[in-house]
């Protein structure tokens, strides 16, 4: 019987209490997935970051370990995973080993073995496996703390820990990866484009706030005051213009951009006049 | 959510039940311990091989007192966390979720028993099992049984940082009224004792008083949660950062307006969410002996009506109020109206500017006391200005629209 997807319960004396993890490494996992040899089910590696004061574990950036397995063993390219650590270190020092990756839903058999591997690396490494197989229909991304289970001196078991993950793209990124989400890029946009798009959304997300608010109103809909505190504090914290001044600057800040945009233009024809005139020169 | 994977050759559930055995049977010599040893890892191996779960949780169980209360082991805590660990496991093999849920009751019943003794392990463990457990009911089956166990444990420590999620473990389980209710009103009597968090003891006071809608099934039920009603506007009323709560529109607080012995106290949220200081002045010169009682210090409550008779004055000038309005209000004197004004602002209760020339306060934005139905319609103006707001901006760029080419560089720059 599987474990159903919901909160997990964490003890407070848990070491990495949570896991913060960059899109470009999710990126880099998906990546070296549909590169990985004919033969090999899954691929691992390491995962590079550091450890916030407040005891998460940020991981910004990975990468592939050559691996052999087989049902009762594991075998790891340690010399390979030392080279690229020594050659990213050199690059970014402040990057560290934080633990290692897998593809595939949930822990293995062979996930004990690794995970070794790596708290002889680092104290108390994490374990984030991405689903690449969308067993559950979606490419479920978690991360775990392991701990050992033992009686006596004998080592029983080892207990895979899931941490809370956070997955939050920064607004910088979502822009690059709103474009690069699409299969084809013919241009990409102008500002003027861009602005537009962005406007766009915008209305969309104001309409649908609008909706829900003139529901509760009518009585369609009952209130939720949290929801509507929350809202409230959003549209105060905006500047109070009259759609008449609003319009005004609006449209200066437009035609600024649109001079830019035919100033850049004439720069660039000029250039390319002064090109074609280059070469016929050359040419007489 | 939490896996346990095997990495020896024997199986770790007959490795435990061997140890318990030849723990238990230690004293009894070993002609007499090794026969019973072998009878129980028989025993245990039976019901391993017919897949009959349940009762190896009892088998393993059987053992866990004997643990519990044990001196031989070396290294108590460790090897007892790792047999309950084991124990819990089961709950990941069983071929129900209803038998997963019957070896969670039998996991809880026995750690439950002595709460006293180790309840931070007790409860470690008990979370392990509730990451084990894949039925929504089984898991708040087992959070309740952990936030008992906190309680009577007296380890508040442990369960109160599980409190933040409390909103999406809810959603999880998919509980009903009445259980959140219980739940609700559990961890605010835990938090209750616990110092610094005033704050986190209101907002679950909040939550359990808001689930009472004053319908006919809450009509026996309701009539119980007068305390924590009054205990909830006393927690408001204190509190130096609360300046805004939907307490009066609570079903739960509502009735204390017809109760005899609570009506006072109905007022006096009244007061602060609805009136101003000269209103709490009046009351407090007729009713001083009931603040007193309560712990409510006269001071600290002119303070916070001061600053909430400052937003109603910000709710209800156009967004310009006057020093004169301040003054008269606040019962202040003339130089104290800055002192006042930059207090709200500290607070984040109030953003504005002051003009010292014209004296009056430029109010951008305040903090609603109470969110009722005007708010909502204001809030849906403003946002129907946004909206057209958005749409002109929409129509402007799209009116001005240019393509890279230089030809057609400077086309729309005379439109509008």
């Amino acid at each position: 019987m599987a474990a159903a997807e919901g909160p997990v319960l964490l003890f407070p004396s848990t070491s990495s209490t949570s896991a913060r993890v960059e899109a470009v490494v999710v990126f880099n996992i998906c990546d070296s997935y549909v590169r990985r040899p004919d033969q090999a089910e899954r691929v691992i590696g390491t995962l590079l970051g550091s450890v916030l004061p407040d005891g998460t574990v940020h991981v910004r950036n990975s990468y592939v370990v050559p691996h052999n397995e087989s049902p009762d063993q594991v075998a790891l390219d340690i010399e390979y995973h030392h080279n690229m650590y020594a050659s990213h270190h050199k690059v970014n020092p402040k990057e560290v080993i934080v633990g290692w990756f897998s593809t595939g839903f949930g822990v293995s058999g062979g996930s004990t073995l690794i995970h070794d591997f790596y708290s002889r690396e680092v104290q108390s490494p994490i374990h984030l496996t991405v689903d690449t197989g969308f067993t559950r229909g979606d490419a479920s991304i978690k991360a775990y703390i392991s701990s050992n289970l033992s009686l006596g001196d004998r080592h029983l078991a080892a207990q895979f820990q899931e941490i809370p993950l956070d997955l939050r793209m920064l607004e910088a990124g979502k822009v690059g990866f709103d474009i690069l989400k699409s299969t084809i890029v013919e241009k990409l946009p102008n500002d003027l484009e861009g602005m537009e798009s962005s406007m766009e959304k915008l209305y969309v997300l104001i309409d649908e706030i609008y909706k829900y608010v003139d529901d509760v109103v009518e009585g369609r809909v009952a209130p939720d005051n949290k929801i509507g505190r929350f809202i409230s504090d959003a549209v105060a914290s905006m500047p109070k213009l009259s759609p008449a001044a609003f319009d005004k600057l609006f449209n200066d800040r437009i035609q600024d951009n649109l001079a830019l945009v035919y100033l850049s233009s004439i720069t660039r024809t000029q250039i390319s006049i002064a090109e074609k005139l280059n070469t016929a020169a050359q040419i007489l | 959510m939490a896996t346990i994977v095997n990495t020896t050759e024997e199986e770790p559930m007959l490795a435990v039940v061997r140890f318990t055995a030849e723990l238990a049977w230690a004293d009894a010599g070993a002609d007499v311990a090794e026969p019973e040893v072998t009878r129980l890892c028989v025993e245990a191996q039976q019901h391993i091989l017919a897949a009959r779960w349940l009762d190896m949780a009892s088998l393993m169980l059987a053992s866990a007192d004997l643990l519990l209360q044990s001196t031989r082991l070396p290294d108590k805590d460790k090897d007892l966390e790792c047999i309950l660990a084991i124990i819990c496991n089961l709950v990941t093999k069983a071929r129900s979720q209803d038998e997963a849920l019957q070896i969670a009751e039998l996991i809880c019943a026995k750690l439950t028993h002595q709460p006293q003794d180790k309840p931070a392990l007790r409860l470690k463990v008990l979370f392990s099992l509730y990451n084990l457990l894949g039925s929504p009911y089984a898991k708040a089956f087992v959070y309740k049984k952990a936030l008992d166990l906190a309680a009577a444990g007296k380890a508040a420590d442990c369960i109160i940082p599980t409190f933040k999620n409390i909103d999406s473990f809810i959603s999880d389980w998919g509980i009903g009224k009445v259980e959140q209710r219980d739940l609700f009103l559990a961890a605010a009597r835990i938090l209750k004792d616990q110092k610094g968090m005033n704050k986190e003891y209101f907002n679950f006071l909040n939550k359990y008083l808001a689930t009472f809608d004053g319908s006919a099934d809450d009509a026996d039920a309701i009539g119980d949660a007068k305390e924590e009603a009054v205990a909830a506007i006393i927690e408001f009323v204190k509190s130096s950062d609360l300046y805004q709560c939907d307490l009066l529109n609570m079903p739960a607080v509502a009735q204390l307006e017809k109760d005899e012995k609570y009506q006072l106290v109905y007022e006096l949220l009244k007061i602060f969410l609805t009136q101003r200081l000269d209103s709490y002045l009046e009351f407090q010169s007729a009713n001083s002996a009931l603040l007193k009682g309560y712990g409510l210090v006269h001071e600290d409550c002119i303070t916070k009506m001061r600053l909430m008779s400052l937003l109603d004055l910000s709710s209800r000038c156009a967004g310009e109020i006057p020093y004169h309005a301040i003054i008269d209000a606040l019962k202040i004197n003339d130089d104290e109206v800055e002192y006042w004004i930059v207090k709200a602002i500290s607070c984040k209760i109030l953003d504005c500017k002051v003009d010292q020339l014209n004296q009056v306060i430029i109010v951008s934005r305040h903090t609603e006391r109470i969110f009722g139905m005007p708010q909502w319609q204001s809030l849906r103006s403003k946002l129907g200005v946004w909206r057209g707001n958005i749409a002109s901006a929409i129509n402007t760029i799209q009116a001005n629209k240019v393509t890279d080419d230089g030809s057609q560089g400077i086309q729309g720059l005379m439109i509008r």
